[in-house]
């Protein structure tokens, strides 16, 4: 996927910097734990300071509720808690932001504890991940790449589309594929807090 | 908005036209063979409700020609006269006639003078010799029929994804307008006020227009069964007659399609299980013809759609056998279900009465599925049946389903809508009316022992585990009442336990979106006019949870 | 509680105008019918204070529906309703039990005048 934009120069994102000869990706960078993660512009649709969210009974932890955004009643969903990457103690903010993401027929609100900044990058600082990590882990199966910026940061482009499929969004940490994977899995402590079958 | 003398213009011309398109039909029939009854019934009837109606709307010309049409129908049928020579030509004459001033009706032109034509039916009447009997169309009535055809209709086919997002967007206006109400009463400004509630009004107008225009007659869905039970009843060797009644019963059409696998269930089911075959009949004492009726009538904001049988009759005994054998349920439980608690049996999941596999009915689905289409609308089903008489299935379904009327309840502080539909009784219990039996608190209500439960702890049981055996000791000592809220599904009542009751409102429910809408035990969510969000419990589902998890 | 009646008329224009009459006027009207076997089974159904019934019906007559009606529910209350020209089978009915007769088309003091006085009655026929 990180290619096939790169192949294509004149995509739109390309726009927003003509000055720069090779293509660009704007990302919408926010953190999770202690790690910066982005999601390419195109695919949300607004942030939001989190409105009411009510919770509803019988729906995974992470599913933090559902909440009104503008007339759509969307899922709301923490992703560090679905990652399991909320160090142990740190509580839940009282205050967030909210990512309006779209999947193909529905729209999905990611929780994040502080203010998304917009960063745009070239495409070829995206390296694409390896393919047995996608395997492994949780959320490393959503990745598209991990960017390396000249500063020395790295952000974690997630790969929005295979995340957003409801199956997948639904899935508990380590569950589905827990008998593949599960002897190299850490962070007991987080997942004992989550649901088990 | 429309007046109400237009609804009624609209009306009368809809029904005029389906008159008029009738009357050519059976004056076609009756001139074939003058000795149909029926074509002649209908004729007379169709004159007399023509004329009534035209009357009404001050058609004064169209009401005297079908007047004295009905009149000769009248002396046809008393076999004053027969349907021959003149009187032939006149009729068809006199139907062409109606047609054209109806049109003109429709177009908003003055009818053409009737006189001469009155003046001939009335010596007819008489007996008298006619004026001029015209066996041939003069020009100007050729004229008229050469334009006619190039009138447009006046009926507007829309796609029903058209009007579903119309019947959406009002769901949304309906729901700010709520909330503009709330805040133009907490804010107090007096304008405001007045405007907030002339916008109640005509978003309330707008929303029953757009739910009326999605109505259909149930006889669109009613006319395709002749030819289903015809197959059915000759695959299975029986001889059946069918009766329709009720097709202009007015129906949201998105009902009528989520019914119609059901409805076709419930008649396929009729013919092969309901009724006998000839010689059983017979030998019953029966008419060796059995009798499916299949009838829609309106009560209050529903409709019932009846599928009646006069056959076999269900046999309680039977069932209470046979689900025990499938394992629907404990031969402990199946003893204590009375005859209504047995047939509710028939529509458990897995339990398919059918002994014998036939074409028809041995296709691996049993009556559940006329029970969850009937549950995804919010209907009910009713059972009535008499051993040897026969079985009439009813399926209760709303007119429409955008407005539910639901109950709202308090839980943690939240608000929960149930819908009306499915909530029996509310009561508030002090502590010595609550006891406990095998781990299950109870309450009598109306001399039936009825199941209490916590609704949080249904809501919250993480699990498949049962739920923990309830005492006593599990009721709140801080609460001197106990806030329950009787619900009922499929004949079973069940007590939730609740913190408050908060009233009861009219809500439009939004389905869940993805990735949530495979959470069974929400319907959906609704917007208080507070703007906040509020879950609507499916009672099917926490009914069927909570058989699933009793200790 | 508001007085419930049941209206059988096989024109959908006449119920509702007949409807609308009748629930501006605070009735509450309880169900229609299209012909003389829903009527039947709808009175059982709704057992309204009242039935108006049009006495020319697809399937029956309204005198037959009349007599029906009054063979399961001896003491149900109801007003025919006919067109002119029918005076005959207006004073059968009114022998078989009805209360009073509607001549369409319909005027609405008249409607609610004769509706009013046949829910004042006891049952029995005037």
């Amino acid at each position: 996927m990180a290619d096939s934009s790169a192949a294509r120069p004149a995509a739109p994102s390309g726009r927003a910097a003509p000055a720069a000869p090779e293509a660009v990706v704007q990302l919408i960078v926010f953190r999770l734990g202690d790690e910066d993660y982005g999601i390419r512009i195109e695919q949300v649709k607004e942030v939001t300071i989190t409105p009411e969210v009510v919770r509803m009974p019988k729906t995974p932890p992470f599913i933090k509720g559902i909440a009104n955004l503008r007339g759509d009643i969307i899922a709301i969903v923490d992703l560090e808690e679905r990652f399991q990457l909320r160090p142990a103690g740190r509580p839940v903010p009282d205050f967030s932001y909210t990512l309006a993401v779209e999947a193909p027929d529905y729209t999905l609100g990611l929780m994040v504890r502080e203010v998304p900044r917009p960063v745009t990058l070239p495409v070829s600082l995206i390296e694409p991940a390896p393919e047995f990590v996608q395997d492994s882990g949780q959320r490393d199966k959503y990745l598209e790449g991990i960017a390396k910026l000249p500063d020395g940061g790295v952000i974690i482009v997630l790969d929005m589309p295979k995340l957003l499929t409801p199956a997948e969004i639904m899935r508990l940490p380590g569950r589905a594929d827990e008998a593949a994977s599960k002897s190299t899995k850490a962070a007991p402590d987080t997942a004992a807090a989550s649901q088990k079958p | 908005m429309k007046s109400r003398e237009q609804e009624y213009r609209e009306l009368f011309m809809a029904e005029a036209l389906e008159y008029y398109d009738a009357m050519s039909r059976h004056l076609s029939e009756l001139e074939r063979n003058p000795q149909d009854g029926a074509a002649l019934n209908e004729l007379f009837r169709l004159m007399h409700n023509l004329k009534a109606n035209a009357r009404a709307m001050g058609f004064v010309d169209m009401g005297e020609v079908a007047h004295k049409m009905e009149t000769l129908f009248g002396q046809i049928r008393g076999q004053e006269r027969t349907f021959t020579g003149l009187l032939v030509t006149l009729t068809f004459q006199s139907v062409d006639v109606l047609g054209n001033m109806i049109r003109a009706v429709g177009a908003g032109q003055d009818t053409a003078d009737a006189k001469p034509l009155l003046e001939n039916l009335d010596r007819l009447i008489k007996g008298e010799e006619l004026v001029e009997a015209r066996a041939t169309q003069t020009e100007e009535e050729a004229d008229a029929d050469a334009s006619r055809k190039l009138e447009l209709s006046d009926l507007v086919y829309i796609p029903v994804k058209k009007l579903d997002n119309l019947l959406n967007l009002v769901g949304e206006l309906v729901i700010d307008r709520d909330r503009i109400l709330t805040l133009a009463a907490e804010l107090g400004h007096p304008a405001l006020e007045a405007t907030a509630r002339h916008l109640f009004r005509i978003s309330d107008d707008l929303q029953y227009s757009v739910m009326d225009v999605r109505l259909v007659g149930v006889g669109v869905l009613l006319n395709k069964f002749p030819r289903v039970v015809r197959d059915v009843a000759a695959a299975e060797n029986k001889q059946v007659e069918l009766v329709l009644t009720g097709q202009d019963v007015q129906i949201d059409r998105n009902v009528l399609q989520l019914i119609t696998d059901a409805l076709l269930h419930l008649v396929r089911n009729g013919v092969s299980h309901g009724l006998e075959d000839a010689a059983t009949r017979q030998a019953a004492g029966k008419p060796a013809i059995g009798k499916l009726r299949i009838s829609a009538l309106t009560e209050r904001d529903d409709v019932l759609l009846q599928v009646q049988d006069d056959g076999r009759g269900i046999d309680t005994e039977a069932v209470r056998q046979k689900a025990i054998r499938k394992g629907v349920v404990t031969a402990e439980v199946a003893a204590t279900l009375d005859e209504e608690g047995v047939w509710a049996l028939l529509f458990e999941p897995g339990f398919s009465m059918a002994e014998k596999i036939t074409d028809i009915s041995g296709r691996g689905v049993g009556l559940d599925v006329v029970k969850l289409a009937i549950d995804s609308l919010g209907g009910r089903l009713r059972v009535a049946s008499e051993l040897g008489k026969g079985t009439a299935f009813t399926l209760v379904l709303p007119t429409s389903i955008a407005v539910k009327g639901a109950l709202l309840i308090e839980l943690d502080e939240r608000a929960y809508a149930v819908p009306l539909l499915h909530t029996d009784t509310v009561l508030a219990l002090p502590n010595d009316q609550i006891f406990a039996v095998g781990g299950l608190l109870m309450t009598r209500v109306q001399d039936e022992n009825v199941p209490l439960v916590p609704l949080r702890q249904l809501l919250y049981a993480e699990g498949d585990e049962p739920l923990p055996r309830a005492t006593r000791a599990d009721l709140d000592p801080a609460m001197t009442l106990h806030q329950v809220l009787i619900v009922s599904y499929n004949n079973r009542r069940l007590g939730l336990l609740v913190d408050r009751f908060l009233r009861q409102q009219n809500i439009v429910v939004k389905s869940l979106s993805k990735p949530l809408d495979t959470i069974d035990l929400f319907g959906g969510v609704t917007l208080l006019g507070s703007g906040q969000l509020c879950l609507v419990l499916d009672v099917p589902a926490l009914t069927r949870l909570f058989l699933a998890k009793r200790p | 509680m508001n007085k419930r009646i049941l209206i059988v008329d096989d024109s959908f224009y006449m119920r509702t105008m007949l409807k609308n009459m009748l629930t501006d006027a605070g009735y509450d009207v309880v169900g229609e019918a299209a012909n003389g076997q829903q009527a039947l089974e709808m009175a059982v159904a709704t057992n309204p204070d009242l039935i108006t019934l049009d006495v020319i019906l697809p399937d029956n007559t309204g005198l037959d529906v009349l007599k029906g009606i009054r063979q399961q529910q001896p003491d149900a209350k109801v007003v025919m309703c006919s067109a002119v020209g029918q005076e005959t089978i207006v004073n059968e009915a009114i022998e078989n039990g009805a209360l009073a007769y509607i001549v369409k088309p319909f005027s609405e003091e008249r409607v609610l005048e004769i509706v009013g006085s046949a829910l004042q009655g006891d049952g029995t026929p005037a």
